[in-house]
């Protein structure tokens, strides 16, 4: 399935993968199949990260929120909008994913030859990216041997883009010698670069046999005529590579062993991989019947009815060319071969393989090469990384790697390493995905930036490993969060007090599971939406009460048994892990509504649990009643004495 | 003033609750404090047949007899003479308690001394015109102070009452036309009807 249904945060906002970077974010898009609307899509928020497209409805988030991969989409194009039509993206699927029958043609008629062509078909689609329109094997491209000069199929799950020194290559199918890499390499890009100008009714190197396809042809779709394999006047085939004239019942060539095509095959179906087709003509469709009511309409389109489309597609090229998940499972970038030759210092680091090599030296001079290397090792990746910004990009993960292992050194070394401060650390790094004004869609104004800034810090103040809000003891200032939340931000994208306030008074009505509660003095802070004031009296009361059972630290005068004891801002602040700001506005609510009474006195205000007001004495007595308490108490006393 | 050997005021369970003893802000809370002081402070002097306090007597010098009333010294506790002032408006209110006015003419004075009337001067008139019709003493002339301190009213209610207390007790039996007033400030004579 093209369009998968997604897990969101607490905040409604999708999850993200591991490295997934937010790019682009837009309101009011609505989603488009093939030609119709998806009846619960069509009023949402995209989400452009560097793997995914997400839309997140509006009105049930939980509910009709999907994604798609982007390592799924084959092409995109861009509509911009006539009239009344609203601009568009269209995303088209892979052809794996589109229509398996295009795939399994190949399968079954496979050269031996290929024998790793078995391999997962997206991959090697991904390689040929550049050229979409052909689902091209890769097994056209050869390398030639250095050793015996025999011409080898370069294995068709090896993707240019993506390998590297990891990458296994087969050895040379004559002599068993092992070819390097630049040099597979070199062969699939020339091999890649040839194809890509050649047009489908030139010679498109099929891998299949040219009369089974029309047979197939002819049988999917009797009405197809396909043009009768004698019209062609020449009758032998000539191989793409060598230009001897073949056999035409020979699949691959006398000489050199290449794959043969036939150039009369129907131009209709060598063009209906060719998923452009917002109305799939009837060809198509009856080429491959038993696919249409799965998979085959399903280009999906986005609709931006409210503007944002081109920054979205321009951010959109930028992530289909930069191609990031693949990332995703990659081995470690190689280190560069210079650091291993040029001064005999082996790069330590990412990979231990030469330093397994090296002898052994052990005590303090094996600890201190270590080190040495270690620190060799990084000037080098810095000095790379910063060689341009290219490198920069690509070798990100490593430098924010060391940047953060440098400044733990740092601390480490000051020797004054807060908890907060580690805390700050940590999450500067796991705020990868900041919502920052140039992401958000221009033309949604200012409120679409604050609504995605709501849900961010939603999405920060709940997160259970940073766990901001419950080490708060589950209330933190405004302020204090606002300066945790930029301090976080490491320094770039900062917020302003006045849009950091705006976000989180929407925070009611966006539905997220904090909110902003402002107290009788004026001072805001944050808590969840669970937390309430009766919660709070709740949880105060309990702890006053305990006050009764515990003897108090020192001799006290009156009845702690009866009354507990008084407890200052000071003792809620520690207790409950408040600040003192939110512990004082917390015991003051509970004053005014009459749980606690205050006690001022050389040791400052304290609380107590209100034994004033306990809503029995209701003015003075009439004289009736006196006298008979008074008589009660008379004999009371007299019977204890 | 007779004092005799009283029994200890059974004090409620507040008076040794520490913030009992400072203003609260709670307008409820406060309501129900003002309450509790106001009955406390009335039975405190019914209990040691007090009529009026000095305030500033009472809150400074402990030989006072009302001093434990405000001060709390197990507890080391006292009541802010501005807020005991509060308490005596909020009695004021509900007409147990008064300034004492004719005793001096500075304004300090005024604010001084109060009346506290466990038993309002109505009140006391109640009581004097039932002990009237009970002994018979009824078109008889009595001075104020054979009221109080005579032989006769022994073993009353109003027996050792102060005489300016008594004084206004009359007063509202006058009003009432149930008495009449002769003679001069010294002996005040009352006439029963």
């Amino acid at each position: 399935m093209f369009l998968k249904h997604i897990d969101l945060t607490t905040a409604l906002r999708p999850s993200y993968l591991p490295d997934e970077d937010l790019l682009f974010v837009q309101d009011n898009v609505g989603l488009y199949e093939g030609k119709f609307k998806l009846p619960n899509q069509q009023n949402g928020q995209v989400y452009l990260t560097s793997h995914r497209i997400c839309y997140v409805d509006k009105a049930e988030p939980r509910k009709y929120s999907v994604a798609l991969d982007l390592r799924d989409v084959e092409r995109y194009e861009f509509y911009a909008g006539f009239l009344k039509s609203s601009p568009k993206v269209t995303l088209i699927p892979k052809a794996t994913k589109r229509s398996s029958f295009q795939q399994r043609a190949p399968a079954h008629v496979s050269v031996p030859s290929r024998s790793g062509s078995s391999s997962p078909a997206h991959r090697q689609d991904g390689a040929l990216r550049v050229s979409p329109v052909e689902p091209t094997p890769a097994s056209t491209a050869t390398w030639v041997c250095t050793i015996c000069s025999f011409s080898n199929p370069v294995p068709s799950n090896f993707d240019p883009t993506t390998a590297n020194a990891h990458t296994p290559l087969p050895p040379c199918l004559a002599c068993g010698i092992k070819p390097t890499l630049t040099h597979v390499l070199k062969a699939a890009i020339s091999n890649a670069t040839s194809r890509q100008p050649s047009s489908p009714a030139l010679h498109t190197p099929l891998p299949v046999r040219p009369r089974q396809i029309s047979e197939l042809a002819a049988v999917q779709s009797p009405g197809l005529t396909a043009p009768p394999r004698s019209s062609d006047p020449d009758a032998s085939f000539h191989c793409p590579r060598c230009t001897f004239a073949n056999h035409p019942s020979l699949l691959s060539c006398e000489i050199c062993g290449a794959p043969l095509i036939s150039h009369d095959i129907p131009t209709n179906l060598i063009q209906s991989p060719r998923p452009n087709n917002d109305s799939p003509g009837p060809f198509l469709n009856s080429l491959a019947p038993a696919t249409t009511g799965l998979e085959n309409p399903e280009n999906v389109k986005l609709s931006f009815r409210r503007g944002g489309e081109k920054i979205f597609y321009e951010r959109l090229k930028g992530c289909m060319t930069q191609r990031k998940w693949l990332l995703q499972n990659a081995p470690p970038i190689p280190k560069s071969s210079r650091s291993d030759g040029a001064n005999g210092v082996s790069g330590a680091g990412g990979s231990s393989e030469p330093e397994r090599q090296r002898p052994k030296i052990g005590g303090i001079a094996g600890l201190e090469r270590q080190t040495q290397a270690m620190r060799k090792n990084n000037e080098i990746v810095i000095g790379n990384a910063f060689e341009d910004l290219e490198a920069l990009m690509a070798s990100a993960k490593d430098i924010v790697a060391l940047a953060e292992s440098f400044a733990k050194q740092v601390k480490g070394a000051g020797g004054s390493s807060a908890s907060e401060n580690a805390l700050l650390a940590e999450s500067a790094s796991q705020l990868g995905l900041i919502t920052t004004k140039d992401i958000v869609g221009s033309n949604g104004g200012d409120s679409l930036y604050l609504s995605e800034l709501a849900r961010t810090l939603a999405e920060f103040l709940t997160d259970d490993s940073r766990g901001v809000l419950r080490k708060a003891g589950g209330v933190i200032s405004l302020v204090d969060l606002w300066a945790m939340f930029n301090r976080a931000r490491g320094g770039v994208e900062l917020v302003s007090p006045a849009d950091f306030e705006k976000a989180a008074n929407l925070w009611e009505k966006l539905e997220l599971p904090v909110r902003l509660r402002v107290f009788k003095s004026g001072v805001k802070v944050v808590q969840g939406k669970d937390r309430t004031d009766e919660h709070t009296v709740r949880a105060l009361l309990a702890w006053m009460k305990d006050l009764h059972e515990f003897p108090p630290d020192r001799e006290v005068a009156w009845d702690w048994h009866e009354f507990g004891r008084g407890v200052t801002a000071r003792d809620v602040a520690e207790r409950f892990g408040w600040s003192i700001g939110v512990a004082e506005e917390e015991l003051e609510m509970a004053e005014e509504r009459g749980v606690l009474c205050r006690e001022e006195g050389i040791e400052g205000l304290k609380f107590w649990e209100n034994f004033i007001d306990t809503g029995e004495g209701k003015g003075y007595k009439d004289e009736a009643t006196l006298q008979a308490e008074h008589t009660l108490k008379m004999l009371k006393e007299s019977g204890f004495l | 003033m007779p004092t005799p050997p009283t029994p200890p005021f059974p004090f409620p369970k507040e008076y040794s609750f520490p913030p009992f003893f400072t203003p609260q802000i709670n307008l409820a809370t406060r309501h129900a404090q003002l309450t509790k002081w106001s009955s406390l402070i009335l039975s405190y002097c019914r209990h040691h047949a007090i009529y009026r306090l000095s305030l500033s007597d009472t809150t400074t010098s402990p030989s006072s007899p009302a001093y434990p009333l405000f001060n709390n010294d197990s507890i080391n506790r006292r009541l802010s003479l501005s807020y005991i002032k509060e308490i005596i408006d909020f009695m004021r209110r509900d007409g147990r308690a008064e300034w004492v006015s004719g005793s001096g003419s500075g304004e300090q004075q005024q604010g001084d001394l109060v009346w506290v009337y466990w038993r309002t001067p109505e009140e006391w008139a109640g009581l004097v015109e039932k002990w009237v019709e009970e002994t018979g003493n009824k078109g008889q002339v009595m001075t104020v102070y054979e009221l109080v301190e005579g032989e006769g009213s022994r073993g009353s209610e109003f027996w050792g009452l102060d005489q300016e207390l008594m004084v206004k007790a009359v007063q509202v039996l006058v009003k009432k036309g149930k008495a009449q007033t002769m003679g001069g400030e010294e002996n005040l004579g009352v006439k029963f009807f």
